[in-house]
């Protein structure tokens, strides 16, 4: 590593400049520079840590790495279920009494702040502030932190951020934020116009720079780069980045800037995405009413199939102009708009600037009306308002695994079985391979594009064919990539995930971790022989079958199957307790009743409970959503259950440590209505309890 | 009687597992060897039919989950059913009739477990939850109590289904175990191969059939011991005034380990006179 900058130094040392980053509090920066990220526990640590203080019902632990310091970590609940953390501060293998952590409760959890030493190789150690907050009842931690660095640079200020929380800075996954257009505040959101990867360039009045980073992030040296045009602003009140598309049922060519004149809500979407599909008919609807005054949709698809498209095109009579380029996340205008998640939509005004942000309900409605009231003018923008709340993206869902060592031969089609196993209650979708850095004159197939449901595994098949030439001492590590997206109730979410892949000369083709198929048919054989055997005989099978199951067993267990029935019996199953399902996203309520509920003469705020994996809840948040729309005297506030359970048990909707959802809790009489049969009516009635 | 005590105390145990949640603990890695529901509020194992269709809705091939009832299986064969699980100690607490036993409806319970599985893999939803008695009991009735389930269709449906399995199980003493339990369709495949069975010594069996007439699962014990509808309960061990008939644990096919019986066909076992 220092081999490497001195070559740099040598290299660009004439223009190269270096600058020094101090510590800075996330507070000062922005949100941004908090990384949120999730740390899964077990019940074991793969190395040896003795754990020497009190008495403690259940131990969970983790280890975390900050740099080449392994910190052990332990959360224990007390015989009297009290959490604890514990944290081995002095790194060695004993956790003492000493080393608790005190916490404070916070809303759905509780919290540590504590203080680690990250040791970066090739750097300085360096002191990493962290937040542990532990979501009650779940098995993981979130990690807090980022131990963001600032300096400055030409008068503006620049700050290093530690997005992968490794404790090691330059690493994939830590950022840039630059104060490019020199306002004070520096948008670094996910998808903020001053936030750079380590590998892209940044410029400052015309100059572009890119950056070379210490390990210890104490110094960064910046030097002179090809210019690259800078990011285009997408905050309120910045000109929305114009482009032009193809409309996808005329073919006729549009752009962006031909809709001046007209209030613009740029959505982009996919048939794929549920969220977007349930916020369909609200856009129709506000469509229909204000598109005679000066209000137009215009719909970016990130779908790949046209056929998909059409048809629901055609299905819900969608007159506004869509973009479509079918190449999902890999839409140019998608990739110009930085969208990272959908749906995304932006909301412009008349003068094509940017106003508004992934509004919905009544507030997207109000704000088009305040947008069509305002007379067209070519003075300045309004002033910026405040960028939304950017959530953090949640974790990947697949658990891949792959071959320690694939061989390959010259010329020889080498096989290399990979499988996936879907971790989670989402669908996994369209999961494909790709591999970003194959040496060249190789050749991968890879599967075609599918699906892998909740908790779902499967194998697959890559079948590579290596160049011609391999050297005696051949081995090449190549990375794997897994793209796929899920979606939990009202956004969907790229992933990517990646496997490094070690390619060494010879013989054996691939590790096939093919399933022991025969042992199962081995089993069933055997059962259908025990039907027609008598005497010794068919104690020998019985013994053979005996065998066979507990190969079976210890093979599953192997495999991860036995967690996967954990997590399949973890989730509450509601066809078992009979609880409504699946409605259909979006609520018809009878005109009558709707009338009704526009006459209730006393305020109400209803609360409803979610989870991410309830298939009912959109339908009850819908509903309540569109009684609020008619009534400005009832309120509501959608609440996940999962993320706030103590709320949740508070107001009665987590009962014996499960959480029953969608339930609509009316705060004035703390009145519980569960389930979505008959719901409107029975909110109705509950609302008339009202003293 | 004594025996009767034991599977009592047995039986005890079985509810004990199935409510083991009272203590604190969460949904644990074991599969329940009953069947026992797992949206149950205290259940802290997993229902074995309630993972089958969610493992044919995911696409994985369980070993785990066929290693685990291969082995319970092997270990006591339908003996779970007469000895351990919850619900068929409820259809013995509502047993006020030993009706002889209406052979033909006995695969239906076979019918139940491959209609399980099809459904869950055409129509990727665990139908069986949907109508499971058990479920009822353990899972909708509860969360009813509590107040956090709502009496909607899928609720009636539950209830429903309760109600025709409870008044089946007093007209027809084990009503669910013999003709509808998926679970018991399942075990019932390994009856034959497992290590814990009726034995019967020939020479003091006088043929009275007073075995039969106690026989919860309506069959002749004297006769099909051991076959896919003989729970290994030990009613008849009970009942038999010669001491012919005893339960134990030993190998499979051994001597004493009979009769042994293909479905509907008559004993092909050496020692036992089938026919008079």
């Amino acid at each position: 590593m220092a081999f490497l900058f001195a070559l740099l130094i040598l290299a660009f040392g004439v223009q190269a400049q270096e600058i020094g980053l101090v510590p800075e509090s996330p507070e000062n920066l922005g949100d941004w520079a908090k990384v949120v990220q999730a740390f899964r526990l077990y019940p074991t640590l793969s190395r040896s840590v003795r754990y020497e203080g009190p008495t403690l019902a259940t131990q969970l632990w983790g280890d975390l790495a900050l740099g080449q310091a392994r910190y052990a970590l332990l959360l224990g609940v007390t015989p009297q279920n009290v959490a604890e953390l514990y944290v081995d501060l002095d790194r060695d293998n004993r956790i003492t009494a000493g080393e608790k952590l005190s916490g404070t409760r916070i809303s759905g959890g509780i919290a540590w702040t504590v203080s680690l030493r990250a040791e970066p190789s090739g750097g300085e150690p360096y002191d990493y502030p962290l937040q542990i907050l532990w979501p009650e009842g779940r098995g993981y931690l979130f990690l807090v932190g980022g131990a963001p660095r600032a300096g400055e640079f030409r008068g503006r200020r620049i700050a290093l951020v530690d997005g992968d929380l490794d404790g090691v800075f330059g690493t994939k996954g830590d950022f840039l934020a630059v104060d490019v257009d020199g306002d004070g505040k520096i948008y670094a959101e996910p998808d903020g116009h001053e936030r750079f990867s380590l590998t892209e360039s940044f410029t400052l009045d015309g100059e572009s720079f890119k950056v070379q980073v210490f390990p210890d992030g104490r110094r960064m040296r910046i030097l002179p780069a090809p210019y690259t045009p800078p990011k285009v602003p997408l905050i309120p009140g910045s000109p929305a980045p114009d482009f032009t598309f193809r409309e996808f049922r005329s073919g006729e060519n549009l752009s962006l800037a031909s809709f001046r004149g007209k209030v613009v809500l740029l959505d982009f979407w996919a048939t794929w995405c549920p969220p977007c599909m349930a916020s369909l008919p609200g856009l129709l609807e506000l469509y229909e009413e204000f598109h005679a005054q000066g209000f137009e949709i215009l719909g970016v698809s990130l779908d790949e199939s046209a056929e998909d498209l059409r048809r629901v095109i055609e299905s819900y009579g969608i007159k506004w102009p869509i973009a479509f380029e079918g190449k999902r996340w890999d839409n140019s205008i998608a990739n110009l708009w930085r969208v990272y998640q959908i749906p995304t939509a932006y909301l412009l005004d008349k003068e094509g600037v940017i106003r508004f942000r992934d509004l919905e309900g009544d507030s997207l409605r109000k704000a088009i009306l305040e947008l069509l009231s305002e007379p067209v003018v070519s003075e300045a923008p309004p002033p910026a308002a405040d960028l939304p709340e950017v959530a953090f993206r949640p974790e990947p869902i697949l658990e891949l695994r792959v071959p320690e060592e694939v061989g390959v031969q010259e010329g020889k089609v080498a096989t290399v079985f990979v499988r996936l196993l879907n971790t989670s209650p989402y669908l996994a979708e369209e999961v494909r391979f790709s591999f970003p850095d194959l040496p060249q004159g190789w050749k991968a197939e890879v599967p075609a594009p599918f699906n892998i449901p909740a908790f779902g595994e499967r194998e697959v098949q890559i079948r590579i064919r290596p160049g011609s030439s391999l050297e005696k001492s051949f081995s090449a590590s190549v990375r794997l990539s897994v793209d796929y997206h899920y979606c939990i109730n009202d956004a969907c979410f790229q992933m990517s995930q990646e496997e490094k892949l070690a390619f060494v000369l010879g013989a054996s083709s691939a590790q096939s971790p093919s399933l022991p198929w025969w042992i199962l048919a081995l089993v069933a054989a055997g059962v259908l022989l025990s039907w027609l055997l008598f005497g010794r005989t068919l104690t020998v099978l019985s013994l053979v079958l005996v065998g066979l199951g507990v190969a079976a067993l210890v093979f599953g267990i192997f495999w991860g199957q036995a967690r996967q029935a954990q997590r399949i019996a973890s989730v509450l199953c509601t066809s078992c307790v009979g609880i409504e399902e699946a409605k259909a996203p979006v609520a018809e309520i009878p005109q009558a009743l709707l009338s009704e509920f526009q006459d209730f003469p006393k305020r109400a705020h209803l609360l409803v409970f979610y989870t991410p994996w309830c298939k009912s809840c959109p339908y009850a948040k819908d509903l309540v959503a569109q009684i609020a729309r008619v009534n400005t005297r009832i309120s509501y506030d959608f609440i996940d259950a999962d993320e706030k359970r103590t709320e949740a048990e508070t107001y009665g909707v987590i009962r014996s440590g499960r959480a029953v959802v969608p339930a609509i809790v009316v705060r004035e009489t703390g009145k519980i209505l569960f389930g979505t049969e008959d719901l409107a009516r029975r909110i109705l009635a509950a609302l008339k309890e009202i003293p | 009687m004594k025996l009767r005590y034991l599977r009592r105390g047995t039986q005890g145990l079985g509810i004990l597992l199935g409510l083991f949640g009272i203590t604190g603990i969460g949904m644990t890695h074991l599969i329940f060897p009953g069947l026992h529901c797992y949206a149950c509020p205290l259940s802290v194992t997993v229902c074995p039919i309630g993972l089958l269709q969610n493992l044919v809705i995911a696409g994985s091939v369980p070993f785990y989950f066929l290693g685990a009832i291969a082995l319970y299986g092997l270990a006591l064969g339908r003996g779970w059913c007469g000895w351990f699980c919850p619900f068929g100690t409820v259809n013995d607490l509502l047993a006020f009739r030993k009706a002889r036993f209406v052979r033909a409806l006995s695969p239906l319970k076979i019918l139940v477990l491959v209609g399980t599985v099809v459904a869950a893999w055409r129509l990727l939803d665990t139908w069986f939850c949907k109508l499971c008695p058990a479920a009822s009991l353990t899972a909708s009735l509860p969360y009813f109590a509590m107040g956090l389930a709502q009496p909607t269709t899928p609720f009636w449906i539950h209830m429903g289904t309760l109600a025709g399995t409870i008044l089946g199980m007093v007209l027809i003493s084990r009503f669910w175990c013999r003709y509808l339990c998926p679970m018991g369709a399942l075990l019932s495949l390994f009856n034959r191969a497992s290590f814990f069975g009726l034995r019967i010594r020939r020479e003091k069996c006088t043929e009275c059939k007073l075995c039969s007439r106690e026989c919860p699962m309506g069959i002749d014990p004297y006769l099909e011991g051991n076959s896919s509808n003989c729970i290994k309960c030990g009613e008849c061990v009970a009942a038999c005034p010669n001491k012919a008939l005893s339960l134990a644990f030993g190998f499979p096919g051994g001597s004493g380990f009979a009769p042994l019986r293909l479905f509907g066909a008559r004993s092909r076992a050496r020692g036992v006179s089938a026919h008079k």
